[in-house]
């Protein structure tokens, strides 16, 4: 699936997207294997004491998960998976 | 009083009276200051159906009562006036230092009358108040005009002065404060030129006094601490600026593209905040008493574009960027910096340009009415001379400066102008996020988004995230929403408080700082007070329940591609919701009894 990051996670990162190729069933398992990869900079922004941190935006094709099913979205090898740290602007 | 200064300085500019006179104490409670009391001032002094552009239109300055202390990112103030892009009561805030001056100076507000019989500049001084020529700077920039100022007048004397752009009587034009910071909406720029007044100086040495200095410095306190620590407010904003939005709406299909045609572009991250933050920013820059640091001091070296300043802000990336499908953002900011150096609206002019590329895209017009001005959508290079050209008031960019909804009208398409009472929509598509259209629909000034910035709840989840696609409550939504920032703009606020602390935390700010207690709710309703009396004077001044909607497009084609593909905006069905929660009539018109309930009767 392709991964997309922004803002602040992409000094975790390194990068502002990929193609991720390990199988994750949900975003709970794609959040965790991205928080063991990138680390503590990456994972504080998104989770906290395992669930979906307050503010941090993530987007599955496009639909925000908070109007989805949380970290319990499924996910599927084609899925556009978009990560935003907390952010404001206006 | 305590917050407010409790003094007005009316300078008549057609004879060259100056006065002072008290404030108004229940009116300071009830209307707060800034936008409200300078709304309350037009509505019982000036007939709304006045022409903006002659000497009986008034032109107001007006502080609020936390403007000028040291209460977190509350260093604001509005220049209240009837605009002349849309012919409602404007209310334009902008930051900077020069709020906070006025009030050092000893005045909460500056009331401006008349038409000065030749170009003059204002020089204030505590008690000492000049009329000045200024028949030598008539003409020149923003940035030439502040430094001549301050090279004749005092080193650090604040200045708030229009350029070429407000000269030129530009619908668009904006007052520029501080150099870099606008009072950018609803062409209150073109007023300022319409009395010939180039620019108002001002130096300050008292203070702003407190009615109880330990709950005043605990409620600061704890205000601070909330925005600090708030994951929000906290970091983002000082790091990336209002730009981190452009990937956030792109990703959710409501980036309005290529003059509102479409929701998405392709290449949206090369004009993003985070490009901006790798390549051309300098640092970050905050206002007075700011604890946020938004503002973008950046430098681009691209030859073609290469000039020093501030910004983009959002929605100016946007205008110069998606809206004109151009992803170059060394001529975006270069557009931004012609826009500060001519004062001209940001946001009015990027839709313009995207309107006149439309134009053109659709053969509406040619080379010939452009004068050789090849508009394609795409052309960063003659997009960045059509902003110069309207900046200047040269060639096609007179037709320019008059707004986009005057340019296609004079071709016969005002259809193809994305504007709400004939001022330019913002970076939000209304067909992607239901409330803000709405919120554009029912504004007081027009197509704008910081009176009712739904965006927070729709896109951002703050405080809470709400379905943006749905229309279920977004009656209420907006009603709120505007109903406190009506409120905490007239405090003298930046509506960027809101993402650390809310009317509670405003309420608690206000009472230790004015000594008249205000609760989260009497707060909430000052804003709906002041909201009720914009539509008031609106309504007197011709506007009608047909006013508030939306371009058609919005209404009937879908966004083609991107997450949001397929929607249009359900305006018709939310508006009567909306006058209900209102308290008005199926016209739009504001009940007895709401007026009775607000003290507006």
């Amino acid at each position: 699936m392709k991964v997309s990051y922004f803002a602040l996670l992409r000094d975790a990162t390194k990068k502002s997207h990929e193609v991720w190729q390990r199988p994750a069933a949900t975003l709970r398992d794609l959040l965790r294997d991205l928080a063991a990869e990138y680390g503590p900079n990456f994972a504080r922004w998104i989770l906290k004491d395992g669930e979906l941190a307050g503010y941090a935006i993530i987007l599955v094709n496009g639909q925000d998960v908070r109007g989805l099913q949380g970290l319990d979205t499924p996910l599927s090898p084609d899925s556009d998976v978009f990560i935003f740290p907390p952010l404001a602007g206006g | 009083m305590h917050g407010w200064t409790g003094k007005i300085l009316r300078i008549d500019l057609s004879t060259g009276k100056i006065t002072t006179e008290a404030l108004k104490t229940d009116l300071a409670r009830d209307y707060i200051g800034a936008r409200g009391l300078g709304t309350k001032y037009m509505y019982d002094e000036v007939d709304p159906t006045v022409d903006p552009l002659s000497p009986a239109n008034k032109l107001i300055f007006a502080s609020g009562p936390m403007t000028g202390t040291f209460a977190p990112s509350a260093g604001r103030y509005d220049v209240v006036t009837k605009g002349p892009l849309t012919g409602t009561i404007a209310a334009s805030n902008s930051g900077g230092a020069w709020g906070p001056e006025l009030k050092y100076a000893g005045y909460d507000m500056l009331i401006l009358e008349g038409r000065s019989p030749k170009p003059v500049y204002l020089w204030i001084q505590d008690d000492k108040v000049e009329i000045r020529n200024a028949a030598h700077l008539w003409g020149k920039d923003v940035p030439e005009t502040t430094e001549a100022l301050n090279a004749e007048t005092a080193n650090d004397a604040k200045i708030a002065c229009i350029g070429p752009a407000g000269e030129n009587l530009s619908f668009i034009a904006s007052i520029m404060n501080d150099m870099q910071r606008a009072a950018g909406r609803t062409g209150v720029g073109a007023v300022m030129g319409s009395k010939n007044l180039k620019a108002v100086v001002v130096r300050g040495t008292g203070a702003v006094t407190v009615a109880d200095k330990t709950a005043f410095l605990a409620a600061v306190s704890k205000a601070s601490t909330m925005i600090k620590e708030h994951p929000v407010g906290g970091t983002g904003l000082r790091l990336y600026g209002t730009n981190v939005l452009v990937n956030i709406l792109n990703s959710v299909g409501g980036l309005p593209t290529g003059n509102f045609q479409d929701g998405h572009f392709e290449t949206a991250d090369k004009v993003g905040g985070e490009t901006l933050a790798a390549n051309q920013l300098q640092r970050p820059k905050g206002c007075f008493s700011c604890i946020i640091s938004c503002g973008r001091a950046t430098k681009v070296n691209h030859p073609k574009y290469k000039g020093e300043g501030e910004g983009p802000e959002y929605e100016t990336a946007w205008g110069f960027g998606p809206d004109c499908r151009i992803d170059n953002l060394d001529a975006v900011i270069k557009a931004n910096y012609y826009c500060n150096e001519y004062g001209l609206d940001t946001i009015s002019m990027g839709s313009t340009v995207a309107c006149a590329m439309e134009l053109f895209d659709r053969g509406i017009i040619t080379l010939d009415d452009t004068e050789g001005l090849e508009l394609t959508f795409g052309n960063a290079d003659a997009m960045v001379e059509a902003v110069r050209l309207a900046g200047v008031g040269q060639g096609f960019g007179k037709k320019l400066a008059l707004g986009s909804y005057r340019l296609a009208s004079l071709y016969g398409h005002p259809e193809l102008s994305m504007t709400v009472k004939k001022q330019e929509m913002p970076a939000y598509d209304p067909r992607a996020v239901q409330g803000i259209g709405l919120n554009y629909a029912t504004n007081n000034r027009g197509g704008c988004h910081v009176r009712g910035y739904t965006i927070s709840p729709e896109v951002l989840g703050v405080p809470v995230k709400v379905d943006k696609d749905s229309i279920d409550g977004k009656a209420e939504l907006v009603a709120l929403f505007q109903n406190l920032t009506a409120a905490l703009d007239s405090s003298g606020s930046c509506l960027f408080a809101t993402f650390g602390i809310g009317a509670p935390e405003f309420a608690e700010l206000m009472t230790a700082l004015t000594g008249f207690a205000y609760t989260g709710d009497s707060f909430i309703e000052a804003g709906e007070r002041i909201w009720n009396l914009e539509r008031l004077w609106n309504l007197k001044a011709g506007l009608t329940a047909a006013d508030d909607t939306l371009p058609p497009r919005l209404l009937s084609e879908p966004i083609v591609t991107g997450p949001s593909k397929g929607a249009v905006s359900r305006l018709p069905e939310m508006l009567p919701l909306y006058y209900g929660v209102r308290g008005w009539d199926a016209n739009g018109v504001p009940t007895p009894e709401k007026l009775s309930a607000l003290a507006l009767a």
